[in-house]
């Protein structure tokens, strides 16, 4: 459904058309929208994880910027990358569209920092916010799924961890 | 197969876990006791997990139980997979969903006027969205959480004289959108503004008209839960607060007057006095509530007049509070003392502080002190 890989416009058509009918005027779900995004930005402003943070990018709300901190005692441990969140108008019932904007080389993204993860696609549920998303997004990091990878090579190196470590950082940009 | 005998044998048996196997009933409350509880512990259990709003048309998923507006768990299920949002079990149509009318009833009972909360949300919402550039918003909440971090060390490093910060003290929890009811209503320093009689504690009451969801004896306890837990000492961290249990004094009051146990749980730095006027606004509202009951139930708000004027007499001097020390007797508590200093020299033990009241006898009589041993029969959690 929600594919990550969906052009945006075609995907917020896709969603609106999943909406119509159930919904009532366009504006109406969208207020319903920024309004339960404004919670989760309260919520994520005063619970202070570490690690994670984001922000709406600018006076959008439907499109955040997030960084994951990588996780300690993972290879990632000291490395910072910013995502970019959009979030469709049939939010929270369909996944936000999330990806790297700082490159990752991780077994589970791909060069345009797409991410394949299950949470964010079939697996999404209308429980699932920002925080989770990115505190998942973060664990991913350390715990790749590499029976499907979308960077062979990085799931090939996987295994050998300082290798991994040593390409990582070689490459690492901000 | 071969063996119809066995037919009774079910091939489905019900496993139970470890914590269903070896548990056992919370015991209703029963006896008119009042549980106080903070409206910002019962937030999460009110609220929609899927719109983070307060929960409408509240359906609850027939095997698991877990709640949802009505609108956002049907919309879910046409979206998305046929699934509990919260925990994944299946959900085959709407019908494994039932409506849960008690719980709209619990909500209505918390907060009766359910436009008056939405029009606090929105006027917070929109607050937010005139401060939504970003420096703004993030300096907004930079600064609050600086407010937020500055009170909480005030609290911790309390000057035992709390005149400056009496402001400070809130009993129950403070949500700003919460049950103005349970806050003590803390503009008026006792100890040192004697004059008590100008500030209505309106803010306390009834001019909001909000019916106490647990005294009236009527439906379930809003204790959603949590019957003896309340009783728990939060002593993590900086923000500090005490929980106490509150009773008649066993000799000085009459069994029938307002013989209620209750149970209070408010910050550190409140102080004896601070209880005192609680207590004494509490039993007011109690009595003015008994007395409608008398006539129509609940009549429209009567505005401040007739009786609104008894509570413009409410003080801190109407009632003394006791706590029994170690050899049994009854000792008086001064006032100006904070309740952690009363835990800290009184009490001492790990345990929510009790405390007696009494109304105060006139100035001149001395305290009777009769050094008798039996206490009212306790309720222990």
């Amino acid at each position: 459904m929600a594919s990550q890989n969906m052009d945006p416009v075609a995907a917020a058509a896709a969603s609106t058309a999943a909406l119509k009918g159930s919904e009532g005027s366009g504006s109406a779900a969208r207020g319903s929208v920024s309004k339960r995004l404004q919670q989760e930005l309260m919520t994520l402003m005063m619970s202070g994880d570490k690690g994670i943070s984001a922000f709406p990018e600018s006076d959008n709300l439907f499109k955040w910027v997030g960084t994951i901190d990588g996780a300690q005692g993972t290879v990632y441990e000291g490395l910072r990358y910013r995502l970019s969140l959009e979030f469709p108008a049939g939010y929270p019932y369909q996944a936000p569209r999330v990806k790297f904007v700082t490159p990752c080389f991780h077994p589970n993204v791909d060069e345009q920092g797409f991410i394949c993860l299950d949470i964010l696609k079939d697996k999404w549920s209308a429980l699932y916010d920002v925080r989770s998303i990115l505190l998942s997004i973060q664990s991913l990091l350390g715990e790749p799924n590499n029976e499907s990878p979308l960077n062979m090579a990085a799931a090939e190196l996987w295994d050998d961890q300082p290798a991994f470590k040593a390409q990582l950082h070689s490459t690492f940009q901000k | 197969m071969a063996a119809p005998v066995n037919i009774q044998t079910p091939s489905k048996t019900w496993e139970l876990s470890l914590y269903e196997l070896h548990r056992t009933p919370q015991e209703a409350i029963m006896d008119g006791t009042e549980v106080a509880v903070s409206p910002r512990s019962l937030h999460s259990e009110l609220m929609c997990p899927i719109c983070l709003d307060m929960l409408k048309n509240t359906m609850t998923t027939k095997e698991c139980l877990h709640r949802f507006c009505s609108d956002c768990i049907v919309t879910a299920l046409r979206s998305g997979n046929k699934e509990c949002p919260t925990c994944r079990k299946k959900l085959v149509s709407r019908r494994s969903l039932r409506r849960d009318s008690n719980f709209d009833a619990l909500i209505s009972k918390i907060y009766p006027s359910r436009d008056e909360y939405e029009a606090h949300q929105r006027r917070v919402l929109e607050r937010l969205n005139r401060l939504h550039n970003k420096e703004a918003l993030s300096s907004s909440i930079e600064e609050g959480l600086r407010q937020q971090a500055r009170y909480r060390s005030e609290r911790n490093h309390r000057v035992k004289k709390q005149t400056q910060e009496s402001d400070n003290t809130t009993f129950s929890g403070g949500e700003d959108n919460g049950d103005a009811r349970s806050h003590l209503s803390h503009d008026s320093a006792p100890s040192h503004t004697p004059n008590p009689r100008g500030q209505t504690p309106s803010e306390a009451g009834p001019s909001r008209k909000r019916p106490r969801a647990s005294d009236d004896g009527s439906g379930p306890e809003v204790d959603s839960g949590s019957p003896t837990p309340p009783l728990r000492r939060h002593n993590e961290g900086p923000a500090s607060e005490i929980e106490l249990v509150f009773r008649p004094h066993p000799q000085l009051v009459q069994a029938q007057d307002y013989n209620q146990t209750r149970y209070v749980k408010t910050t550190a730095n409140a102080t004896v006095d601070h209880l005192s006027k609680y207590l004494a606004l509490r039993i007011a509202l109690e009595d003015r509530g008994r007395e409608e009951e008398g006539g129509e139930e609940r009549p429209a708000d009567t505005g401040e007049g007739g009786e609104g004027s008894s509570l413009c007499n409410i003080s801190e001097k109407q009632y003394t509070i006791y706590i029994m020390t170690r050899g049994g007797q009854f000792s008086t508590l001064n006032g100006s003392l904070t309740l952690e200093l009363v835990n800290e020299k009184y009490w001492k033990v790990r345990k929510p502080l009790e405390l007696y009241y009494a109304p105060t006898k006139d100035q001149q009589q001395p305290p009777p002190q009769q050094p008798q041993k039996s206490p009212a029969p306790q309720r222990e959690g």
